[in-house]
């Protein structure tokens, strides 16, 4: 073959390839590295905040690792009566611990994001094959949330504590506040996600071709069956993935919660921020412990899900 | 029993109209082609009869049923899509149980009618596989089976073939055949191959342009196309086509143009004489070494048991013909020809009706 004349040794291209490999490797690898230092490191100075005493949180110069590791930011945190022994701080300034948060934070969480993809997804099903609100709809549906969160947060005050109110009493003769209430923080979370779900469950439901709902239709499948049976199970990754994306957000959410509540509810981004006392400023070891403790279930819902997720951000379910 | 009858059916979407008006009657047990250019409507008559797309006017009788507006999982049809529309999440026998589970059939049934329809098609081993891990072929079988296990009285196919490759397609369509003879049903079977009409249907459809164009035999069409389009739809290479006027001689009528005389049949009407006409003949009906036309070879397509000979004559007009492979041309030969006579077409240069 005349092709045989060109082509050098294979030894002679693995070895050139391989040099070539080797120095891109190396330097790209001590980039990524680098910046990946750059990029983790608050983390690890949060995880390893939350093991140090007061004494060390700022420190000059900083303490790479807690010299003297502790448990007590986790102990202040957890324990119901802060004054026991072992927290000797000026803990009764802070009445507070984690499990009322933790729990509002994961009924509001759970809840909103639930019901946002469950609403997201028959919406985005509906754009989607029956054109609802038209063409240009689906390419606005983001658009709702380039509005700030704060513009938002006080006529959503107003809303919730004086229109809503006002309304109940005049028409039910019931006073019914949203305030400070789980439920009014749901209602919001998934009207600020929904917008998220449409968007990310449209890409996902525009990749199920019409034929095979239309196979179904033939054999006398309804629409919900074939809903059911052919289209949620083929977009499942795609439930998943957007459960997770806004689920994260709802957990991180922190401005609307501050306005719209206290004292009752609070979630806990609003509860890491009411650790500071008069005296020592911001409590940055139990921050950190409750940062850590925001971020583990989290990290332990993407790895439990991992392999939705790839699925999911591939979009390529369909193809064969 | 399961005729189908289509009466004036039109469809518009938005302002454009994709069928204008199609009558059509589809006798039970028949296996009918409908074949056009993409985009004429044949998807969409199909998809009519179907009950996916709501017809705008006209009506639908399946049976003794008027279907027009009834659900398409009620009108008792099978259907195969271009793209096989195969479930991909669900293994090869849940994809072929599927219309049974919608019917609450009794999961005994289901496991009989399922391997009844399996062994059918020759796929029991895939069973258990998933669409996705099954090739081409198999998963043309796959889709066949889901459809016949429902015992469905109308098939309705929407080129199911088009995603095989050229050679398990030419396999299939035997295999398509040999399937309506066993099932009896009505097979409408839409395709834009016309050799795939050509060798399953018992008659075939020419749509274009929303209208028929012609309904017949297979072989009828080919013989006796009514249309200049139908004409050169049908048949490869494409039919000649030549514009000339028709005149009476004294041997008989003749078609001539400014470089080129041919007789034709005495059969051709006395009417036509001195008209305008477009001629039409197929590359077989083109002899060559006789007559007194000359011109020029160009390019030879050897096709193995016959040569195709393209070749151009007065104004650089080009013309092919089906020659024995035997027979050695060569680029810029010369070389004499004429037309069967019995096997000219005369179309209207207008509207492209057939005249004789």
């Amino acid at each position: 073959m005349t092709d045989d004349i060109y082509k050098p040794s294979a030894d002679a291209v693995a070895k050139r390839h391989k040099a070539r490999f080797d120095k891109r490797v190396i330097v790209r690898h001590a980039f990524l590295i680098a910046w990946a230092l750059v990029v983790m490191f608050p983390i690890y100075w949060m995880l390893q905040t939350s093991f140090k005493d007061s004494g060390e949180w700022v420190t000059w110069p900083p303490h790479w690792v807690p010299h003297e590791p502790t448990l007590k930011n986790y102990e202040q945190i957890f324990t119901f009566n802060v004054q026991q022994a072992g927290v000797a701080r000026d803990a009764t300034e802070q009445p507070f611990n984690i499990w009322g948060s933790l729990a509002d934070s994961l009924i509001i969480c759970t809840f909103s994001s639930l019901i946002a993809l469950l609403l997201g997804t028959f919406l985005a099903y509906s754009i989607s094959r029956f054109n609802v609100g038209g063409k240009r709809f689906r390419h606005s549906v983001l658009m709702i949330r380039m509005i700030p969160p704060i513009v938002i947060a006080i006529p959503v005050l107003m809303y919730f504590a004086v229109i809503i109110p006002f309304a109940t009493e005049s028409v039910f003769g019931t006073r019914i506040s949203l305030f400070d209430t789980r439920i009014g923080v749901i209602m919001l979370y998934i009207a600020i996600s929904l917008p998220f779900v449409i968007w990310m469950m449209l890409a996902f439901i525009d990749e199920v071709p019409y034929t095979v709902e239309h196979a179904a239709r033939i054999m006398g499948a309804s629409r919900m069956y074939t809903i059911r049976k052919i289209v949620l199970p083929l977009v499942a990754s795609g439930m998943v993935v957007t459960f997770l994306f806004i689920f994260i957000l709802n957990w991180a959410e922190f401005l609307l919660a501050l306005t719209l509540t206290h004292p009752d509810v609070s979630t806990l981004p609003v509860l890491l921020n009411k650790f500071q006392s008069a005296s020592e400023g911001r409590l940055y070891g139990p921050q950190a412990a409750i940062g850590t403790v925001i971020t583990i279930p989290v990290v332990i819902m993407g790895i439990l899900i991992q392999k939705h997720l790839v699925k999911g951000f591939s979009f390529g379910m369909m193809r064969r | 029993m399961a005729r189908i009858v289509l009466k004036d059916l039109v469809k518009e979407f938005g302002l454009f109209r994709a069928v204008k008006g199609i009558n059509l009657d589809i006798q039970d047990g028949e296996f009918l082609i409908m074949v056009g250019p993409s985009g004429c409507g044949k998807t969409t008559t199909l998809n009519m009869i179907s009950g996916l797309v709501p017809p705008t006017s006209g009506s639908i009788t399946i049976g003794d049923k008027d279907v027009t507006f009834m659900e398409p999982g009620e009108r008792g049809l099978g259907m195969m899509f271009q793209d096989l529309a195969l479930f991909p999440h669900m293994t090869v026998f849940e994809n072929v149980a599927f219309g049974l589970r919608v019917k609450d059939t009794p999961e005994s049934e289901i496991k009989e009618r399922v391997h009844k329809a399996a062994d059918a098609m020759h796929i029991t081993p895939l069973l258990s596989k998933r669409p996705g891990q099954c090739s081409g072929g198999e998963a043309q079988r796959v889709a066949l089976a889901r459809t016949l296990v429902t015992n469905p009285e109308v098939y309705l196919m929407d080129e199911p073939l088009s995603s095989l490759d050229a050679k398990l397609r030419i396999d299939m369509r035997t295999e398509l055949k040999g399937l309506h003879k066993r099932l009896k049903g009505t097979f409408v079977y839409v395709t834009h191959d016309q050799a795939e009409a050509m060798t399953m249907a018992d008659r075939i459809v020419v749509i274009n342009g929303g209208r028929i164009e012609q309904l017949g035999e297979p072989l009828e069409i080919y013989r006796k196309p009514a249309t200049r389009f139908v004409a050169g739809f049908f048949g490869m290479p494409t039919m000649n086509f030549l514009e000339g006027e028709v005149a009476a001689a004294d041997g008989g009528p003749l078609f001539t143009n400014a470089a080129i005389r041919v007789p034709l049949d005495a059969t051709t009407p006395a009417s036509l004489a001195g008209r305008k006409v477009v001629l039409g003949v197929r590359s077989e009906h083109v002899e060559t070494g006789t007559g007194t036309n000359s011109g020029e070879v160009r390019l030879i397509e050897p096709l193995g048991d016959a040569s195709l000979v393209f070749f151009e004559f007065g104004d650089a007009t080009r013309l092919v013909a089906k020659v024995d492979p035997d027979l050695e041309f060569k680029s810029n030969d010369k070389l004499t020809f004429e037309f069967d006579p019995g096997n000219c077409h005369l179309f209207d240069t207008e509207s492209g009706v057939r005249l004789n």
